[in-house]
Protein backbone atom coordinates (compact mmCIF):
# COMPACT_ATOMS: atom_id res chain seq x y z
CA UNK A 1 0.00 0.00 0.00
CA UNK A 2 2.83 2.43 0.26
CA UNK A 3 2.91 4.12 -2.48
CA UNK A 4 6.56 5.34 -2.53
CA UNK A 5 7.76 2.17 -3.70
CA UNK A 6 5.14 1.54 -5.83
CA UNK A 7 6.75 0.48 -9.74
CA UNK A 8 5.66 4.01 -11.66
CA UNK A 9 4.08 1.35 -14.46
CA UNK A 10 1.78 -0.34 -11.49
CA UNK A 11 1.27 3.59 -10.77
CA UNK A 12 0.19 4.43 -14.12
CA UNK A 13 -1.70 1.65 -14.53
CA UNK A 14 -3.68 2.53 -10.95
CA UNK A 15 -4.05 6.16 -12.43
CA UNK A 16 -6.17 4.81 -15.76
CA UNK A 17 -8.11 2.16 -13.60
CA UNK A 18 -9.30 5.04 -11.07
CA UNK A 19 -9.81 6.91 -14.38
CA UNK A 20 -11.96 4.63 -16.10
CA UNK A 21 -13.76 3.54 -13.14
CA UNK A 22 -15.34 7.02 -12.15
CA UNK A 23 -18.40 6.36 -13.33
CA UNK A 24 -19.00 3.56 -11.10
CA UNK A 25 -20.86 4.14 -7.51
CA UNK A 26 -17.95 5.32 -4.81
CA UNK A 27 -17.30 2.45 -2.73
CA UNK A 28 -17.65 0.11 -6.00
CA UNK A 29 -14.87 1.90 -8.06
CA UNK A 30 -12.75 2.28 -4.19
CA UNK A 31 -13.52 -1.47 -3.54
CA UNK A 32 -11.97 -2.94 -7.20
CA UNK A 33 -9.27 -0.43 -6.96
CA UNK A 34 -8.03 -1.76 -3.68
CA UNK A 35 -8.30 -5.53 -4.96
CA UNK A 36 -6.49 -4.75 -8.28
CA UNK A 37 -4.00 -3.20 -6.39
CA UNK A 38 -4.34 -6.24 -3.35
CA UNK A 39 -3.28 -8.18 -6.92
CA UNK A 40 -0.60 -6.61 -8.05
CA UNK A 41 1.20 -6.28 -4.70
CA UNK A 42 1.09 -10.21 -4.83
CA UNK A 43 1.78 -10.79 -8.73
CA UNK A 44 4.89 -8.56 -8.80
CA UNK A 45 7.44 -9.10 -6.86
CA UNK A 46 9.32 -6.04 -5.26
CA UNK A 47 12.14 -5.33 -7.05
CA UNK A 48 10.78 -6.50 -10.51
CA UNK A 49 11.70 -5.50 -13.93
CA UNK A 50 9.86 -3.64 -16.58
CA UNK A 51 9.12 -6.29 -18.64
CA UNK A 52 7.08 -8.75 -15.18
CA UNK A 53 5.55 -5.53 -14.59
CA UNK A 54 4.17 -5.62 -18.23
CA UNK A 55 3.42 -9.29 -17.83
CA UNK A 56 1.65 -8.93 -14.66
CA UNK A 57 -0.37 -5.97 -15.95
CA UNK A 58 -1.11 -7.54 -19.86
CA UNK A 59 -2.67 -10.59 -17.83
CA UNK A 60 -4.74 -8.44 -16.04
CA UNK A 61 -6.22 -6.76 -19.08
CA UNK A 62 -7.35 -3.40 -19.87
CA UNK A 63 -8.68 -0.72 -16.89
CA UNK A 64 -11.21 -0.10 -19.46
CA UNK A 65 -12.50 -3.94 -19.92
CA UNK A 66 -12.38 -4.37 -15.76
CA UNK A 67 -14.31 -1.39 -15.58
CA UNK A 68 -16.75 -2.59 -18.39
CA UNK A 69 -17.10 -6.41 -16.92
CA UNK A 70 -18.60 -4.09 -13.48
CA UNK A 71 -21.49 -2.77 -15.45
CA UNK A 72 -23.05 -5.37 -17.61
CA UNK A 73 -25.66 -3.32 -18.46
CA UNK A 74 -24.52 -1.04 -21.20
CA UNK A 75 -27.47 0.26 -22.72
CA UNK A 76 -28.66 2.49 -20.13
CA UNK A 77 -26.10 4.34 -21.44
CA UNK A 78 -28.05 6.37 -24.09
CA UNK A 79 -30.85 7.51 -22.05
CA UNK A 80 -28.08 8.80 -19.60
CA UNK A 81 -26.50 10.57 -22.35
CA UNK A 82 -29.38 12.56 -23.00
CA UNK A 83 -29.90 13.53 -19.23
CA UNK A 84 -26.55 15.02 -19.01
CA UNK A 85 -26.49 16.78 -22.28
CA UNK A 86 -29.48 18.26 -21.45
CA UNK A 87 -27.83 19.30 -18.28
CA UNK A 88 -24.71 21.21 -20.24
CA UNK A 89 -27.06 22.90 -22.78
CA UNK A 90 -29.52 24.45 -19.70
CA UNK A 91 -26.79 25.31 -17.96
CA UNK A 92 -25.49 27.02 -20.48
CA UNK A 93 -28.29 28.35 -21.96
CA UNK A 94 -31.18 27.77 -20.12
CA UNK A 95 -30.54 31.46 -18.42
CA UNK A 96 -32.45 32.86 -21.32
CA UNK A 97 -35.42 31.19 -20.34
CA UNK A 98 -36.12 33.53 -17.48
CA UNK A 99 -33.78 32.15 -15.24
CA UNK A 100 -35.63 29.05 -15.12
CA UNK A 101 -34.04 26.74 -17.40
CA UNK A 102 -30.49 26.98 -15.53
CA UNK A 103 -32.06 25.82 -12.82
CA UNK A 104 -33.77 22.87 -14.60
CA UNK A 105 -29.80 22.40 -15.60
CA UNK A 106 -28.52 22.41 -11.86
CA UNK A 107 -31.16 19.74 -10.89
CA UNK A 108 -30.01 17.75 -14.00
CA UNK A 109 -26.16 18.45 -13.26
CA UNK A 110 -26.76 17.02 -9.33
CA UNK A 111 -29.50 14.22 -10.02
CA UNK A 112 -26.81 12.71 -12.53
CA UNK A 113 -24.55 9.79 -11.92
CA UNK A 114 -22.03 10.42 -14.26
CA UNK A 115 -20.35 13.08 -12.67
CA UNK A 116 -18.25 13.32 -9.60
CA UNK A 117 -18.83 15.99 -6.51
CA UNK A 118 -15.84 18.21 -7.93
CA UNK A 119 -17.77 18.05 -11.49
CA UNK A 120 -21.40 18.95 -10.16
CA UNK A 121 -19.96 21.49 -7.85
CA UNK A 122 -17.87 23.33 -10.45
CA UNK A 123 -20.81 23.03 -12.70
CA UNK A 124 -23.29 25.05 -10.10
CA UNK A 125 -20.79 27.30 -9.75
CA UNK A 126 -18.58 28.25 -13.39
CA UNK A 127 -20.76 30.53 -13.90
CA UNK A 128 -24.78 30.91 -12.29
CA UNK A 129 -26.88 31.53 -15.29
CA UNK A 130 -24.55 30.36 -17.78
CA UNK A 131 -23.75 32.41 -20.84
CA UNK A 132 -27.17 34.54 -19.96
CA UNK A 133 -25.20 36.31 -17.03
CA UNK A 134 -22.33 37.99 -19.10
CA UNK A 135 -25.26 38.99 -21.87
CA UNK A 136 -26.85 40.59 -19.05
CA UNK A 137 -24.11 42.71 -18.22
CA UNK A 138 -23.26 43.37 -21.83
CA UNK A 139 -26.51 45.08 -22.34
CA UNK A 140 -25.99 47.12 -19.29
CA UNK A 141 -22.60 48.16 -20.58
CA UNK A 142 -24.01 49.14 -23.38
CA UNK A 143 -26.44 51.45 -22.13
CA UNK A 144 -24.86 52.80 -19.63
CA UNK A 145 -21.51 53.89 -21.65
CA UNK A 146 -23.52 55.43 -24.03
CA UNK A 147 -21.12 57.96 -24.79
CA UNK A 148 -21.99 61.22 -26.67
CA UNK A 149 -19.80 63.34 -28.68
CA UNK A 150 -20.70 66.92 -29.64
CA UNK A 151 -19.67 69.02 -31.82
CA UNK A 152 -19.97 72.90 -30.81
CA UNK A 153 -20.11 75.35 -33.14
CA UNK A 154 -17.62 73.34 -35.53
CA UNK A 155 -14.94 73.44 -32.54
CA UNK A 156 -13.57 70.35 -31.39
CA UNK A 157 -15.47 67.45 -30.32
CA UNK A 158 -16.55 67.55 -26.73
CA UNK A 159 -17.37 63.91 -24.91
CA UNK A 160 -19.47 63.09 -22.34
CA UNK A 161 -20.39 59.68 -20.18
CA UNK A 162 -18.53 57.52 -18.40
CA UNK A 163 -16.95 56.24 -21.05
CA UNK A 164 -14.23 58.90 -20.13
CA UNK A 165 -12.86 56.15 -17.72
CA UNK A 166 -11.35 53.76 -20.51
CA UNK A 167 -9.83 51.67 -17.52
CA UNK A 168 -13.04 50.84 -16.08
CA UNK A 169 -14.39 50.00 -19.65
CA UNK A 170 -11.58 47.77 -20.16
CA UNK A 171 -11.91 46.33 -17.05
CA UNK A 172 -15.61 45.35 -17.99
CA UNK A 173 -14.68 43.70 -21.12
CA UNK A 174 -12.66 41.97 -19.58
CA UNK A 175 -14.68 40.25 -17.15
CA UNK A 176 -17.55 40.04 -19.66
CA UNK A 177 -15.32 37.81 -21.87
CA UNK A 178 -14.17 36.09 -18.42
CA UNK A 179 -17.75 35.22 -17.87
CA UNK A 180 -18.26 33.78 -21.42
CA UNK A 181 -15.34 31.87 -21.72
CA UNK A 182 -15.85 30.16 -18.16
CA UNK A 183 -18.78 28.74 -18.52
CA UNK A 184 -17.78 27.54 -21.78
CA UNK A 185 -14.94 25.71 -20.86
CA UNK A 186 -16.81 24.29 -17.66
CA UNK A 187 -19.46 22.79 -20.34
CA UNK A 188 -16.83 21.16 -22.81
CA UNK A 189 -15.40 19.81 -19.15
CA UNK A 190 -18.39 18.59 -18.39
CA UNK A 191 -19.04 16.75 -21.89
CA UNK A 192 -15.68 15.08 -21.78
CA UNK A 193 -16.03 13.83 -18.08
CA UNK A 194 -19.54 12.22 -18.63
CA UNK A 195 -18.21 10.18 -21.60
CA UNK B 1 -24.46 -19.70 -41.65
CA UNK B 2 -23.81 -18.67 -37.83
CA UNK B 3 -20.80 -16.81 -36.71
CA UNK B 4 -18.81 -18.44 -33.31
CA UNK B 5 -17.04 -15.34 -32.95
CA UNK B 6 -15.69 -14.29 -29.92
CA UNK B 7 -18.59 -13.15 -28.59
CA UNK B 8 -20.76 -16.03 -28.60
CA UNK B 9 -17.96 -17.85 -26.76
CA UNK B 10 -16.93 -14.97 -24.03
CA UNK B 11 -21.31 -15.22 -23.68
CA UNK B 12 -21.13 -18.63 -22.71
CA UNK B 13 -17.79 -18.26 -20.45
CA UNK B 14 -19.29 -15.30 -18.54
CA UNK B 15 -22.42 -17.06 -17.86
CA UNK B 16 -20.56 -20.32 -16.84
CA UNK B 17 -17.70 -18.54 -15.10
CA UNK B 18 -19.72 -17.65 -11.59
CA UNK B 19 -20.55 -20.70 -11.15
CA UNK B 20 -16.32 -22.05 -11.52
CA UNK B 21 -15.89 -19.67 -8.81
CA UNK B 22 -18.12 -20.95 -6.43
CA UNK B 23 -17.17 -24.68 -7.19
CA UNK B 24 -13.66 -23.17 -6.15
CA UNK B 25 -15.05 -22.32 -3.05
CA UNK B 26 -17.00 -25.10 -2.77
CA UNK B 27 -14.38 -26.86 -0.02
CA UNK B 28 -12.32 -24.14 1.19
CA UNK B 29 -11.77 -20.38 1.55
CA UNK B 30 -9.55 -18.45 -0.82
CA UNK B 31 -7.93 -15.37 -1.26
CA UNK B 32 -8.99 -13.22 -4.53
CA UNK B 33 -5.21 -13.58 -6.08
CA UNK B 34 -5.23 -17.39 -5.35
CA UNK B 35 -8.67 -17.83 -6.90
CA UNK B 36 -7.97 -15.71 -10.04
CA UNK B 37 -4.21 -17.35 -11.11
CA UNK B 38 -6.71 -20.66 -10.11
CA UNK B 39 -8.62 -20.00 -12.64
CA UNK B 40 -6.54 -18.53 -15.43
CA UNK B 41 -4.40 -21.20 -15.17
CA UNK B 42 -6.87 -23.70 -16.33
CA UNK B 43 -6.80 -23.64 -20.45
CA UNK B 44 -9.73 -21.97 -21.83
CA UNK B 45 -11.32 -20.45 -19.14
CA UNK B 46 -10.48 -16.96 -18.35
CA UNK B 47 -8.78 -14.56 -21.02
CA UNK B 48 -8.17 -11.66 -18.44
CA UNK B 49 -7.74 -11.79 -14.58
CA UNK B 50 -8.52 -8.31 -14.41
CA UNK B 51 -12.62 -8.60 -14.99
CA UNK B 52 -12.52 -11.93 -12.26
CA UNK B 53 -12.76 -9.01 -9.69
CA UNK B 54 -15.75 -7.24 -10.79
CA UNK B 55 -16.91 -10.95 -10.84
CA UNK B 56 -16.11 -11.35 -7.12
CA UNK B 57 -17.84 -8.38 -6.16
CA UNK B 58 -21.03 -9.27 -7.93
CA UNK B 59 -21.04 -12.38 -6.17
CA UNK B 60 -20.29 -10.92 -2.89
CA UNK B 61 -23.24 -8.13 -2.96
CA UNK B 62 -25.62 -10.84 -4.13
CA UNK B 63 -24.68 -13.01 -1.00
CA UNK B 64 -23.09 -16.05 -2.63
CA UNK B 65 -20.04 -15.32 -0.75
CA UNK B 66 -18.79 -13.18 2.13
CA UNK B 67 -15.83 -11.86 2.64
CA UNK B 68 -12.62 -11.54 5.42
CA UNK B 69 -9.55 -9.40 5.46
CA UNK B 70 -6.67 -11.79 7.06
CA UNK B 71 -2.91 -10.94 7.28
CA UNK B 72 -0.70 -12.91 4.81
CA UNK B 73 2.66 -14.36 6.13
CA UNK B 74 4.30 -11.69 4.08
CA UNK B 75 2.71 -8.87 2.28
CA UNK B 76 -0.43 -7.14 2.33
CA UNK B 77 -3.53 -8.47 4.14
CA UNK B 78 -5.48 -10.38 1.96
CA UNK B 79 -9.24 -10.87 1.46
CA UNK B 80 -10.26 -14.43 1.91
CA UNK B 81 -13.50 -15.53 0.20
CA UNK B 82 -15.92 -18.55 1.16
CA UNK B 83 -19.21 -19.87 0.12
CA UNK B 84 -22.68 -18.89 1.84
CA UNK B 85 -25.30 -21.06 2.35
CA UNK B 86 -27.13 -19.07 -0.51
CA UNK B 87 -23.62 -19.32 -2.39
CA UNK B 88 -23.46 -23.11 -2.03
CA UNK B 89 -27.39 -23.91 -2.81
CA UNK B 90 -26.56 -21.93 -6.14
CA UNK B 91 -23.56 -23.86 -7.02
CA UNK B 92 -26.06 -27.57 -6.16
CA UNK B 93 -28.75 -26.14 -8.50
CA UNK B 94 -26.32 -25.21 -11.22
CA UNK B 95 -24.46 -28.82 -11.06
CA UNK B 96 -27.31 -30.36 -11.88
CA UNK B 97 -28.68 -27.99 -14.51
CA UNK B 98 -25.00 -27.93 -16.11
CA UNK B 99 -25.47 -31.67 -16.28
CA UNK B 100 -28.48 -32.26 -18.05
CA UNK B 101 -27.99 -29.37 -20.86
CA UNK B 102 -24.16 -30.56 -21.40
CA UNK B 103 -25.62 -33.93 -22.11
CA UNK B 104 -28.64 -32.57 -24.10
CA UNK B 105 -25.94 -30.67 -25.92
CA UNK B 106 -23.13 -33.97 -26.71
CA UNK B 107 -26.28 -35.99 -27.82
CA UNK B 108 -27.27 -33.42 -30.63
CA UNK B 109 -23.84 -32.94 -31.43
CA UNK B 110 -23.12 -36.40 -31.67
CA UNK B 111 -25.68 -37.29 -33.52
CA UNK B 112 -24.97 -34.52 -36.39
CA UNK B 113 -21.73 -36.00 -36.66
CA UNK B 114 -23.32 -39.48 -36.46
CA UNK B 115 -25.05 -39.00 -39.96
Amino acid sequence: MTTGTMHPLVRDYLDRLRRAGRRLPDRQRTELVAEIEAHLEEAVPPGASDAEVLTALDRLGEPEDIVAAEQPSAPVDDARGAHEWAAIFLLLFGGFLAGVGWLVGLILLCSSRAWTTTDKLLGALVVPGGLALPFVLFAIAGTASGERCVSVNNGPEQCTGPGAGSGVQLLAVALIVVLTVAPIATAVHLARRAR
Amino acid sequence: MVALGEGAISQLRRGVLEFCVLALLRDEERYGFEIVRTLTEIDGMVTTEGTLYPLLGRLRRDGAVETTWRESPAGPPRRYYRLTPAGDAALVAFSHEWGRFRDAVDTLLERGAVR
